[in-house]
């Protein structure tokens, strides 16, 4: 084949792709929210009480710079560890794949060094305001094993990536998708039986959870409650599984709140069930999957492709940096379905005064800052923020007046 | 300068016993291990006056420092024959009289003050490390549950308490036994040496600084080839979760291995030997540990691959190829295998204690002592040998003395290893950009 051809055939594919992609997403876009709906704009220091709101507005700015100083230390971590980090491959007797684990364990370790600081300030942060009620001990043994979680993560995916690698020379980034894909509905399957869940021992909370399923379509998804008492104050509440795995988990935390509050909260969750918003999560996964992993096969090319361990650091900084540089389209979409999921609990309960009271007492008691600064909310707000999410409830009440 | 070291000598290389003294060997220990005591609490109450002199003066006074001689060599005898490492009833203190097992002190000399002062947190780890060799050797620090701990697991308190039996039927001291009871016993004299200021120099936890007899021929042995003691900090730092992928090979790899190893015994049973495929199986599974577990405890650097291969890693276990086996020895091998997992079981804490202290060392250093890294070697190679023997790669039972075959300058003859399988160059890009 001339390189003329070959150009063109990686040109058309990644035409293909990109148009494949497209069509995917616009589907997966989809949202049940009306087209036309307008949120009201609202003005903070009448929602919520000045103090309140200094509360928590200096709260999470603290966490906003050390979040922003962490991304940056990370990248220039990495970025230093791509170039110089091959010399590690010195310190191993094993072959290019074991070689490769040690590179990609080690690269996770300096990062997560670097992490070390801004994560003991936040926890710091944190403990001051009486968020967390996890002790210092915990927090960092905790976090020494969750590293060892990490190494073992990192090596199956430089497994996958490495072997195919070997095998199929530039090509491998199709079928290690596929695997990677493959484990992520694996991963969201399983979740919820590694969880330590219990029923929540509460007929009221039982009924009611039962009567919203039904409203919704899915009554066969049976709620669950999470002791997290004594790592936090936070409240808290997600959906997770797929198939017969699918739960709604309620912490603890969020069980001496209002009832019609707990409500919104339950259908809030309902709703992200109900609207497949983890099957459609995993959906963007793979389309995220994709571009992320031909990038690495084409730009570790140059080191010799992922078969050599030397292209692991580098690979390590493509992958990192993707992440980071698509958080902004990643937020976007979360908050395009946590906005769904909002409008099911409204439709559902239609209880626009517990809306309001829930995004309030959220400020009030897990210090999160109901208008964060725009730039921040649009780059990386994974969640519409409370006053958006208060401003779909007074649009809702606008929109059924009775 | 740091002082001569406290060295031990062993007169006697007889190994036959009594049975009637071995029968009553506690009993017969009793007086002087009453004594003993004695001279042991005169000993707490003396140590504070020795130790503010030593820092005044520069000099352990004579009278003092005599006094502690004196203890430290009594002590090492009533313990070498509460354990069997000796035959003759010791003499009592203040005698002068020869002895099968003694010690020699280096002249007194001036100390570092720092040295002294800090002495008893200096002398902290060497006192944890005796404790765990010896089980139960020693006159002090005896109230903490960790020590209790380590008494119950001492190497040469396990050995003495299997030498028993077998003095008692053979009329004779193993000798891989007796061989670590006099490093274990000699490591504790020179860090109690160490702890009552009769030298400034630290103790040796190399077993080859103790006498022993040449280790016998053995089908499975372990070599150290190539280790500068260089430890990488970062990979040092991270030792524990870079082992994490290989800890979960292993597992995958064991539980194989479990199933192979019924298989092999049931061939060894019928055949008198283990089928070729087996054992190279086996064979590759004991290695794949044995480079495993040295990169964990740091006694080698290199990250290991997972496939065992012969001669792959920096420390290396050659195992022969398979020989005939008693069909008796293979059928009771579960039971036969019970002493050997008693010493190593022994071992186990002082290599796990000698990692701690590796660890922290290469931490700020960038280096381990060999004395650290040999001693661990040693209980490496014991473990190799004993998992040799469980999985009928070799009839020969565990060779308990810490004898060649732990370190690179005394390792018998084993072929050289061949390069790691993994060699980087400088990578191109690099090379483009000088």
């Amino acid at each position: 084949m001339t390189r003329r051809r070959r150009v063109i055939l990686i040109v058309a594919g990644i035409a293909l792709l990109v148009a494949v992609e497209i069509v995917v997403a616009t589907r997966l876009w989809r949202t049940s929210v009306p087209s036309d709906l307008r949120l009201p704009s609202l003005d903070p220091a009448r929602e919520f009480p000045a103090g309140e709101l200094r509360r928590a507005e200096s709260f999470d700015a603290f966490g906003r710079w050390t979040f922003l100083g962490s991304q940056v230390v990370l990248l220039a971590t990495l970025a230093v560890y791509a170039k110089h980090g091959w010399r590690f491959a010195r310190e191993s007797a094993a072959g290019p794949i074991g070689t490769g684990f040690l590179l990609g364990m080690l690269g996770i370790g300096i990062a997560w060094l670097t992490q070390v600081p801004f994560s003991i300030a936040d926890f710091w942060w944190a403990k001051d305001h009486g968020v967390t009620n996890t002790d210092w001990a915990t927090f960092l043994f905790g976090d020494w094993a969750a590293l060892g979680g990490q190494f073992a993560f990192v090596c199956f995916a430089l497994l996958v990536a490495m072997g195919f690698s070997r095998l199929l020379r530039r090509s491998w980034w199709l079928p290690a998708t596929a695997v990677f894909a493959g484990l992520a509905v694996l991963f969201a399957f399983v979740t919820p039986l590694l969880l330590d869940l219990h029923e929540p021992h509460n007929p009221r909370l039982e009924a009611d959870a039962a009567k919203i399923a039904r409203q919704q379509g899915v009554s066969g998804i049976p709620l669950k409650v999470e002791e997290v008492r004594s790592d936090t104050t936070a409240p808290n509440a997600f959906a997770v599984g797929l198939g017969s795995t699918r739960r709604v988990v309620l912490w603890d935390t969020i069980a001496g709140f209002p009832r019609g509050e707990v409500r919104v909260v339950i259908a809030h969750e309902y709703g992200h069930q109900a609207r497949h918003h983890i099957s459609k999560g995993l959906g963007w996964s793979v389309l995220f999957l994709l571009p992320t992993t031909l990038l690495v096969a084409l730009l570790t090319w140059r080191r010799g492709g992922l078969a050599r361990p030397e292209a692991v650091p580098l690979a390590l900084l493509i992958v990192v940096v993707l992440q980071v540089f698509t958080t902004p389209l990643r937020s976007a979409i979360s908050r395009h379905m946590e906005a769904e999921a909002d409008w099911a609990a409204l439709q559902t309960t239609r209880d626009p005064a517990a809306m309001r009271g829930l995004f309030r007492n959220f400020t009030d008691v897990g210090y999160s800052d109901p208008d964060p600064p725009g730039w921040f909310q649009t780059l990386f707000g994974d969640h519409p923020s409370g006053l958006q999410r208060i401003e779909m409830a007074e649009a809702w009440e606008r929109a059924h007046p009775h | 300068m740091p002082s001569e070291p406290v060295r031990i000598t062993v007169a006697d290389a007889d190994l036959q016993r009594s049975r009637v003294t071995v029968l009553f060997r506690l009993i017969l220990a009793i007086p002087h291990l009453i004594v003993l005591g004695i001279f042991a609490a005169i000993a707490i109450v003396l140590a504070p006056f020795h130790w503010l002199a030593t820092l005044f003066s520069g000099n352990p006074p004579d009278a003092l420092a005599d006094y502690f001689r004196m203890l430290v060599r009594y002590s090492l005898q009533v313990y070498a024959y509460l354990y069997l490492t000796t035959a003759r009833f010791p003499p009592w203190p203040g005698t002068n009289d020869e002895y099968a097992i003694d010690v020699s002190f280096p002249p007194a000399a001036r100390q570092n003050r720092w040295s002294v002062g800090f002495r008893l947190l200096l002398a902290l780890p060497a006192l944890l490390l005796a404790s765990a060799l010896t089980g139960g050797f020693g006159f002090g620090f005896n109230g903490s549950a960790t020590e209790s701990a380590l008494q119950g697991s001492g190497a040469a308190a396990a050995a003495a308490f299997l030498a028993w039996f077998a003095c008692l039927v053979t009329g004779r001291m193993p000798q891989g036994l007796r061989d670590l009871q006099i490093y274990a016993l000699g490591y504790a004299t020179q860090a109690y040496s160490y702890l009552f200021l009769l030298t400034d120099q630290y103790p040796n936890a190399a077993p080859r600084a103790y006498p022993s007899a040449p280790m016998p021929d053995h089908p499975v042995t372990l070599s150290l080839s190539a280790d500068d003691l260089r430890r990488s900090r970062l990979t040092t730092f991270f030792r524990l979760p870079l082992a994490v992928p290989h800890l979960i090979w292993l597992a995958l790899w064991s539980i194989v291995a479990l199933l192979v190893a019924i298989a092999a015994w049931l061939a060894a049973l019928v055949r008198g030997q283990v089928p070729a495929a087996l054992h190279r199986f086996l064979a590759a599974y004991v290695r794949y540990t044995t480079h495993f577990t040295a990169f964990l405890y740091l006694t080698a650097n290199a990250f290991p691959g997972f496939t065992g291969t012969a001669g792959s890693y920096p420390a290396e276990a050659t195992i022969a190829a398979p020989e005939r086996q008693s069909r008796w020895t293979v059928l009771t091998r579960g039971i036969l295998l019970l002493p050997a997992f008693v010493i190593l079981s022994a071992l186990g804490g002082i290599y796990g204690l000698t990692a701690i202290f590796a660890w922290w060392i290469a931490l700020f250093t960038g280096r381990i002592p060999r004395g650290v890294r040999d001693a661990g070697a040693f209980a490496l190679r014991y473990s190799t040998q004993t998992y040799a023997y469980a999985l009928l790669l070799t009839p020969r039972y565990p060779y308990a003395g810490p004898g060649p075959g732990t370190s690179a300058r005394n390792a018998p003859a084993a072929p050289e290893p061949a390069p790691p399988s993994y060699i980087p160059d400088q990578p191109v890009w690099t090379r483009e950009a000088e």
